[in-house]
């Protein structure tokens, strides 16, 4: 589904977990927790290793399909999270430097832009990792802490990952329900927001249309800010429209 | 073949003069002539004959499996033989056993000492020991520099002990083993303990003589076997069997608390003023209730309404929440005489001596002849020859499940025990063990394994398929992750890998798996009901309605550890309950009841008088007149409202929901929950594909519920055989939360899960919360991954009871049982709980992303309706991607 901003007519598209800026040719997602496995591991949880290559099969996807409407990516903006360790962990230090050649090998190195999550406590490498990225009055930011330059007035659309949202749909006699990843979009300070689900391909995330957390400055935007957001849900072919946040269940 | 003799009775004359003058003179000083189980026992025993003693509680089993061997014992000591070794291994699955026996073994020997030094000798010591999970370092050390002759011990410790280098040096020579309680071994903790025996009985220069005490229990000629391991060739193995039938009387009876349960308002009110007077009439009184909750309840109840009659001193609850400490101070208090009433769940079931009990009220059924016994037995201990007991009932259900339970007690009917076969989470444990003790041949390692009873059908792929895990197979090595042992292919050897392996074993150890609770709080008075595992805490949200202790109340809030809730009294239940693990009734006593159906059905259709049925309900069911009368009564109104389903019909009653249009097949099965699982689900599982939709389902003792769009039960019903069922029930589990929870409890047995890693001990909740990611990334490596495997065969095989529904498909195909199906407008009284009880799961078969699309419709229509489709204001979605 492409989807325009109509304040500014920034055109976007939501593909699987990510979004695509056509004009632009920016690819954004974000919260990857690479190194998730090895946490597992060491709270005694002897899981075999899967995360890298679903992760890395997840954005070869979507950039076959991009190539296949022969559109073009210029750059990739990791939206933070990109690790999981607070502290060093050797195994996640090889996780991470694998996936970064995987997609430098997709749009080349100058053109991969990483955004500093809360999860980016320590440098793994001398890559830069900035609080934010501002192109052509689109912000790119991880969400956990607020910067003034993404409030400046030039901006009129910001990007956020993140809190990993995901909602639960149930039928109407509440036997069944299912999680869903989801993306939000709307207005917050006057300006267009979308919010990115996590990248992370073991969970769906936090549930938020119903009886999930709102820990206290957790995020730059609270979840009572959240209520006339749309959601959006990708499946494999289509993008699902499903109202405003406050009107699901 | 392994041959099995029944033991004969021996004269009290020809065991005496086996006895050392201090040991028949303590025997006699305490007791005047010999018990049934020793005369049964003793001098098998004596004899180096394998030994397995079936007698009821309250029995001598215990002095009669030790007789022998302390007379053995202090002949060698007055001679000043005793070597440094242990001379026999007592193993119990009880700690708290244990130490009983500790005390029990230690007394006696104080005081044949004592008649020593009488006499004017001095016995060389005779060193018993205790070793559990709570023994300290230093005691573990001392035994090691100086071992007991008399090794007191649990499973998983004997398990610990036996790949203990230093140890094992003193176990080459064991000459006694004895194994308590094996009626609570039909379990992987059972499973467990038969291996361990395998690898002592390997390791040993001598055959260890085995001795086995267990209450009443059936197949003995099975239980005698799990004993002492099957190999053909080895005659050492041959076993005996003492069968001690109930010696004590049993004077037992079904009350009701009010005249006509279903009519009356408030039957539980009436419930405690019966308990009230029950307890009055004497002087001790134990009350099981099966679940935590009920138990806390009842002794507040109690307390709140009789202030006067019951306070802190005189009644207790007692349950496995409790710790530790408290357990024991309410046993002493219980021994000592100083409770009145005892109210608990299942923890007092068994062995543990808790002195004169003079009634035992069931509260509920207790869903199996062999507990009931077990319970019941608990009264007159030792003391009183006549084991009094009461069932209390609440519904008609219960009422004539404890009335047919009665008769199966009165006339020796015992429901069988099954030990798990081929559990390979188990066997990976085991195996990693045996390797951290010595390097195997492969050959000498399988065999060792076979002559265990649980493995003695272990084929060679499922053998190797766990070597393969344990090796690091199924190129798990890359992510440095397992690698437990090596195996050389060409040497066919295979041995222990890493430094940490032996700390990585000990700390590990067990098969119980653990779980974590949830207290459940009153909103907001924070009154404790009662608890819930906390994965069951996860999957509610707000204001979800759920079941505890029999009460429904809905969510409000989380604090902590803490669940606040509201009574809820309007709303049905929207959780599943099976989360309580509720004992199910047990297959035999379900036939049971369908032959008494059967029975009252047939007079029914001879149209004979009231007065001839009930007094057939008298006979048949050893009623008293009130409970003969119910159950006339709710048998009179099922026969006049459709049919008695029974022995040779099954059911089906088709019924619309009116309130929410929910269509529902009400299935009268009477054959415990356990077989009902397989059924359901198998049925769901065939007319959910057959629709692509979800089925919702609930089960009981007597029957399930289906309800969905539609429901063609007929064409499911045809398709089900005894052959294809398995493989039906493998995917339908597939998706259930049941199977990634057992599968948590497997992965942990087979140390996929470490509980204890790097020094820490990790919390359950945590590991709970992420075993779903373990048994996903299982699944990508290999459909056929053992542990998955073992997963799957503990749900259909230990949890449910897929060989007994087996045999229920095929009596419906060879026509044995037919199958009737009705529209009804109202369910039938037999099917009134079915439908009350709530649903239990979901048969998930529609996929993920098919309720996507439907829920998008159903939303945007609803969207619509109400007109709030400004969202296409903001956003204009121009094309489709």
């Amino acid at each position: 589904m492409k989807l325009t901003d109509t304040k500014s007519k920034i055109e976007y598209e939501l593909i699987d977990k990510a979004v695509f800026f056509r004009k632009h040719g920016i690819l954004a997602f974000g919260d990857l927790h690479l190194g998730y496995e090895q946490m597992l591991k060491e709270q005694g949880i002897m899981i075999p290793f899967n995360q890298l290559k679903q992760s890395t099969g997840d954005i070869m996807k979507i950039i076959n399909s991009l190539k296949k409407k022969k559109l073009k990516i210029n750059k990739i903006v990791i939206l933070g999270d990109l690790k999981h360790h607070f502290n060093f962990k050797k195994e996640e230090k090889f996780e991470i430097r694998d996936f970064l050649r995987f997609i430098e090998d997709a749009v080349g190195k100058d053109n991969i832009i990483l955004i500093k999550g809360n999860h980016e406590k320590i440098e793994l490498d001398s890559r830069e990792y900035k609080d934010y990225y501002i192109q052509d009055g689109i912000a790119f930011a991880h969400g956990d802490k607020i910067f003034q330059e993404i409030l400046d007035k030039k901006i009129s659309l910001i990007v956020l990952g993140h809190l990993h949202t995901a909602v639960f749909l149930k039928e109407n006699s509440g036997v069944k329900k299912e999680k869903y990843k989801c993306f939000l979009a709307g207005k917050w300070k006057n300006k267009e927001v979308i919010i990115l689900p996590s990248f992370f391909p073991m969970r769906e995330g936090t549930w938020i249309n119903e009886g999930g957390q709102d820990r206290e400055n957790f995020s730059i935007i609270q979840k009572k800010n959240l209520h006339n957001f749309n959601i959006y849900i990708t499946s494999k072919d289509k993008t699902y429209c499903f109202g405003k946040l406050k009107d699901l269940n | 073949m392994t041959q099995i003799t029944i033991s004969k009775e021996r004269k009290s004359e020809d065991i005496e003069k086996t006895l050392h003058p201090f040991i028949k003179e303590w025997f006699f000083s305490k007791f005047d002539d010999f018990s049934p189980p020793q005369k049964y026992g003793v001098l098998s025993i004596w004899e180096r004959k394998n030994i397995l003693i079936s007698a009821p509680t309250g029995g001598t089993k215990t002095l009669t499996s030790f007789l022998s061997i302390l007379n053995y014992l202090v002949i060698l000591a007055d001679k000043n033989e005793l070597e440094k070794k242990i001379y026999a291994i007592y193993t119990s699955p009880l700690k708290a056993l244990s130490n009983d026996i500790h005390k029990n073994l230690i007394e006696p020997l104080e005081e044949i000492n004592k008649i020593a030094e009488l006499h004017g000798r001095k016995l060389q010591e005779i060193r018993v020991r205790l070793r559990t999970g709570d023994t300290s370092q230093s005691e573990k050390s001392k035994m090691a520099r100086n071992p007991p002759h008399i090794l007191i011990t649990t499973p998983e410790s004997l398990a610990i002990v036996l790949t203990s280098k230093k140890f094992v040096e003193y176990m080459k020579a064991v000459e006694f083993c004895v194994i308590d309680e094996i009626h609570s071994l039909g379990n992987k903790r059972g499973v467990y303990l038969s291996l361990s025996l395998e690898r002592l009985n390997e390791l040993s220069r001598i055959w260890p003589v085995k001795i086995g005490l267990s209450a009443t229990i059936e197949p003995l000629e099975e239980v005698a076997k799990f004993l002492t391991g099957v190999d053909s060739k080895d005659k050492k193995r041959d076993v005996e069997i003492a069968k001690i039938q109930f010696s004590k009387r049993i004077d037992i009876d079904v009350l009701s608390p009010v005249e006509e349960l279903i009519n009356h308002e408030n039957p539980n009110k009436e419930m405690y003023k019966l308990i009230n007077e029950l307890v009055r009439e004497h002087k001790t009184t134990l009350i099981f209730t099966n679940t935590r909750s009920a138990t806390e309840r009842i002794v507040s109840y109690l307390k709140d309404k009789f202030p006067t009659e019951y306070g802190e001193d005189n009644i207790a609850a007692h349950h496995s929440s409790l710790s530790k400490n408290h357990r024991f101070d309410i046993e002493e208090r219980l021994r000592d005489g100083k409770l009145k009433v005892v109210v608990c769940s299942t923890s007092l079931e068994l062995g543990i001596d808790i002195g004169y009990i003079d009634l035992v009220i069931l509260l509920g059924s207790p869903k199996a002849s062999s507990r009931a016994l077990q319970r019941i037995g608990r009264a007159g201990h030792k003391l009183h020859e006549t084991a009094k007991g009461r069932f209390i009932v609440l519904d008609r259900d219960d009422l004539v499940e404890c009335a047919v339970i009665q008769k199966e007690m009165i006339e020796g009917k015992i429901d069988k025990i099954q030990f798990p076969k081929n559990c390979l989470d188990v066997l990976s444990q085991q195996i990693y063990g045996m390797a951290i003790y010595k390097i195997w041949d492969v050959d000498e390692l399988i065999s060792t394994i076979r002559k265990s009873y649980c493995y003695s059908e272990l084929g060679k792929s499922d053998f190797f398929s766990v070597i393969s895990y344990l090796s690091g197979d199924y190129g798990l090595e890359k992510d440095w992750v397992y690698g437990k042992i090596w195996y050389d292919k060409q040497e066919r050897k295979i041995g222990k890998k890493g430094k940490m392996a032996r700390v990585i074993y000990m700390t590990n150890i067990g098969t119980i798996p653990e779980e974590s609770f949830v207290t459940v709080k009153l909103a907001p008075s924070g009154e404790k009901i009662g608890f819930i595992d906390e994965s069951f805490l996860t999957r509610m949200k707000k204001r979800d309605v759920f079941v505890l202790g029999g009460k429904k109340y809905s969510y409000q809030y989380t604090k902590g550890m803490n669940l606040y809730v509201k009574q809820e009294v309007a709303r049905a239940p929207t959780i599943p309950s099976w989360f309580s693990e509720m004992l199910p009734l047990s297959f035999d006593s379900a036939l049971e009841i369908n032959k008494f159906r059967e029975l009252m059905k047939e007079r029914f259709e001879l149209k004979k008088s009231k007065e001839e049925i009930m007094s057939f309900i008298k006979k048949y069911l050893y009623t008293n007149e009130n409970i003969s009368n119910e159950i006339y009564n709710y048998f009179h109104q099922q026969y006049e409202f459709s049919d008695i389903p029974n022995t040779k019909l099954i059911t089906i009653e088709k019924y619309i929901d009116e309130r929410d249009n929910k269509k529902y097949l009400l299935v009268n099965s009477m054959y415990g929950r356990r077989v009902n699982d397989v059924l359901s689900r198998a049925i769901a599982y065939l007319i959910g594909k057959s629709g692509n939709r979800d089925v919702e389902i609930g089960i009981s003792d007597r029957g399930f519920y289906l309800a969905s769009e539609n429901l063609e039960i007929e064409k499911a019903l045809s398709h089900l055989t005894e052959n294809n069922i398995e493989g039906i029930l493998k995917e339908a589990i597939e998706k259930t939360d049941i199977l990634t929870r057992r599968f948590r409890h497997c992965a942990t047995r087979s140390l996929m899960i470490l509980r204890n890693y790097k020094g820490e001990n990790r919390s359950v909740k945590k590991q709970q919360m992420k075993s779903h990611f373990l048994i996903s990334s299982v699944r990508k490596i290999s459909k056929e991954f053992p542990i998955l495997n073992e997963a799957k065969r503990e749900v259909l095989e230990d949890l449910m009871d897929i060989e007994n529904a087996k045999k229920v498909i095929r009596w419906i195909k060879e026509g044995e049982i037919k199958i009737e199906t009705d529209y009804v407008r109202i369910p039938s009284p037999f099917s009134l709980n079915l439908i009350l009880q709530g649903h239990l799961d979901l048969m998930r078969i529609e996929d993920k992303q098919d309720f996507l699309r439907r829920m998008h419709i159903v939303y945007t229509q609803e969207i619509e309706k109400k007109g709030k489709i400004d969202y296409a204001g903001e956003y204009n979605e121009i094309d489709g991607y």
